[in-house]
């Protein structure tokens, strides 16, 4: 019993995940399917990638709400470099990870330098990414994926959806980074106080802008796996991720002041939002109900981390 | 109800006044679509304004920035061009905002526009600014989505029930009114789509049973993750129901990913739609399409309605247009294999405004 309870401490949103699993699968057995379960990974791949870059954000104590942006733009540029051709794929992609790269490069600059909040600034850039959109396209998307990039969206690797091997090898890398290296240290040092960081050596400007390049950067990887899954570019493809990305962060356990919280933890958050989207689909659950559901599992996760995080400072 | 029944090539040769003998020798004869879509007009009729020299009409565009709203505007651009001695055109977009629209209309008031074209962001916000207009002597007519009352002079548009109850009739004659069916709506809560499928729950034979009705945003992306979601618990399905053609292309691309046969689907002239159905009927019999058009040259019939009330003819106060079907038997004249997926198929533009709109 005190292990289950050890359980819930260290590990809450793995227990959510795992509770919720049951309670769909208790009112619609189909959730338990084997392709019902492959179908919700290989779609929590889009929310994982961006999420994992949206807990970056949050570590250093900031929000990164230009992810959106970052997604269709991603979105608009493959499509139409590719034009269904296999040889445009690399330079289209180059192309994609530069955009993500200057734009992860110019907010950490606006936040560390410039000192601007960070949801003004990602959120300025979220709408001039959205009108460079608009203005590239001129409002009529064109282009298509190519066949050979689809492949990563919609095919399999030994009985596993495609994208979500992508998803988790790159999240373990970056679990990886943030546990090992010097770089994963100071991220969470200038999340917790970056004044003492600063006393330490820590480069605090640069982990900022580094912390923010990623972020783009795995935005837009989540914006290719999107692409790559339907093979078509749209102009409103990014917005789902504004918020279901800080939803998926927080549920995770990832705190908004800085410096706690684990993209392991993301990974739990990103399974949890499409799980229950999924579940409420199949539920036949209303979207405005859905959009309550959300509302009130942040509410409630928050709570439950601060509960959690109250009794662990009394022991 | 007198019902003045128009077709597309006649409204070439019946356009505004003179203005369209230009235009019908330039333009030809709409050679690559071949839309039989029928006008009817109210039995009330707006009073025409007799005025003279050359005209200025004032577009107020609710927003833009989806295909449709641009090839929309494309083709009104298209048409004003060929018309650039009768009037000039000027455009104002709201950004989706419903006061910088009202805002909008006002400038265009004080700007002293012979005709005022509205596409509405709220068919209620709007009512006041047109009924100022209007009361100014200005043409005003709104067009694309409905404006509350009658303050305004005429107005053009399609009826989402009355499509909604053909491709309901279309869904349930292709199932032999028997079947499990799911519907992808629109965005949630958007009226369009509500009207829409409240008109085909009218064609369902009692043997047709709907599984799930699911908001997709009209977005292949969220139809296909909706669709992949109801695939998994409902193992038969056997028609999918939508309003928007994007809808229908996600939700069939689900199904083809779960290796399922595709079945009939209904949607409007989205060109990807046309183009998965080309593709894939040959390996899947039972795949059918059926599709109803929102007219992307409702802009154009503004136009020319605005020039004939301004040429002193009267014009019926309602004109509802209402699209040919598409389906297995005439899609190949609508379908553009060389054009990107999102083009709207049902157009005015040829093929080589297309190719440069969407580059």
């Amino acid at each position: 019993m005190s292990q289950a309870l050890g359980m819930m401490r260290r590990y809450p949103v793995w227990v959510a995940v795992i509770l919720l699993y049951a309670v769909a699968g208790f009112f619609s057995p189909a959730m338990l399917k084997p392709e019902q379960i492959l179908n919700i990974l290989q779609v929590t791949a889009f929310l994982g990638l961006v999420a994992s870059g949206q807990t970056l954000a949050l570590l250093v104590g900031g929000i990164d709400l230009s992810v959106a942006g970052v997604v269709t733009m991603t979105n608009i540029l493959a499509t139409s470099m590719m034009m269904g051709q296999n040889e445009r794929i690399p330079l289209a992609l180059a192309c994609c990870l530069a955009l993500g790269l200057g734009v992860g490069v110019i907010n950490g600059i606006l936040i560390a330098v410039l000192r601007m909040a960070p949801i003004i600034a990602t959120l300025a850039m979220n709408a001039i990414l959205f009108g460079a959109a608009l203005v590239y396209t001129g409002g009529a998307p064109y282009g298509t994926s190519a066949p050979a990039f689809n492949v990563v969206g919609q095919g399999s690797l030994f009985g596993l959806p495609a994208s979500a091997l992508c998803w988790l090898a790159i999240t373990i890398a970056l679990a990886w980074i943030m546990r090992r290296t010097t770089l994963g240290r100071w991220i969470y040092a200038v999340g917790a106080n970056e004044t003492a960081a600063r006393f330490m050596g820590v480069p605090a400007r640069s982990v900022l802008v580094i912390a923010y390049a990623l972020s783009a950067m795995l935005a837009v990887l989540g914006g290719l796996l999107l692409t790559a899954y339907i093979g078509n570019p749209s102009l409103g493809i990014g917005n789902q991720f504004l918020l279901t990305s800080v939803v998926a962060v927080v549920v995770g356990g990832t705190a908004l002041t800085g410096g706690i919280g684990s993209v392991l933890a993301t990974v739990a958050g990103a399974l949890f939002v499409t799980e229950l989207n999924s579940f409420t689909n199949i539920a036949q659950v209303s979207t405005g109900a859905q959009y309550v559901i959300q509302g009130v599992l942040i509410a409630l996760s928050v709570i439950v981390y601060r509960l959690i995080g109250a009794s662990a400072d009394e022991r | 109800m007198t019902e003045h029944t128009i077709d597309r090539r006649k409204l070439l040769t019946l356009g505004a006044g003179a203005a369209i003998g230009s235009f019908a020798l330039t333009r030809g004869a709409l050679a690559d679509v071949i839309s039989n879509a029928k006008i009817e007009g109210s039995a009330d009729m707006a009073k025409g304004a007799q005025k003279s020299g050359k005209m200025r009409i004032g577009f107020s565009n609710g927003f833009s920035g989806n295909t449709w709203r641009t090839q929309n505007l494309a083709s009104m651009q298209t048409e004003a061009a060929a018309n650039k001695d009768k009037y000039d055109l000027i455009t104002v977009d709201g950004q989706g905002d419903i006061t910088k629209q009202v805002n909008d209309i006002e400038d265009l008031i004080a700007q002293n526009v012979d005709a005022l074209l509205v596409i509405p962001n709220s068919g209620t916000a709007v009512v006041p600014a047109l009924r100022k207009a209007t009361r100014a002597g200005i043409v005003t007519i709104p067009f694309n989505l409905p404006v509350e009352g009658d303050n305004w002079t005429a107005f053009i548009g399609t009826d989402p029930k009355k499509k909604g109850a053909t491709t309901g009739k279309f869904l349930n004659d292709a199932l032999g009114g028997k079947g499990k069916i799911v519907a992808l709506g629109g965005l949630p809560g958007n009226s369009y789509t509500a009207e829409c499928w409240a008109g085909a729950q009218t064609q369902f034979g009692s043997g047709i049973e709907v599984l799930a009705f699911k908001d997709a945003s009209w977005q292949e992306d969220k139809a296909k993750v909706v669709m992949a979601d109801l695939i998994a618990a409902y193992p038969q399905i056997d028609g999918i129901w939508c309003d928007g053609g994007q809808d229908a292309a996600g939700g069939l691309k689900a199904l083809m990913a779960a290796n399922r046969p595709l079945v009939p689907a209904t949607g409007d002239d989205y060109n990807g739609l046309l183009k998965l159905y080309d593709a894939q009927k040959a390996a899947n019999p039972k795949f059918k399409i059926g599709c109803v058009s929102e007219p992307s040259w409702e802009g154009v019939v503004a136009l020319r309605t605005a020039m004939k009330l301004l040429s002193g003819q009267d014009v019926p106060k309602r004109q509802i247009i209402s699209p040919v079907l598409m389906d297995d038997s005439n899609y190949s004249q609508f379908i553009k294999k060389d054009l990107p997926d999102g083009v709207f198929v049902d157009t005015l533009l040829t093929d080589d405004e297309l190719k440069k709109l969407f580059s």
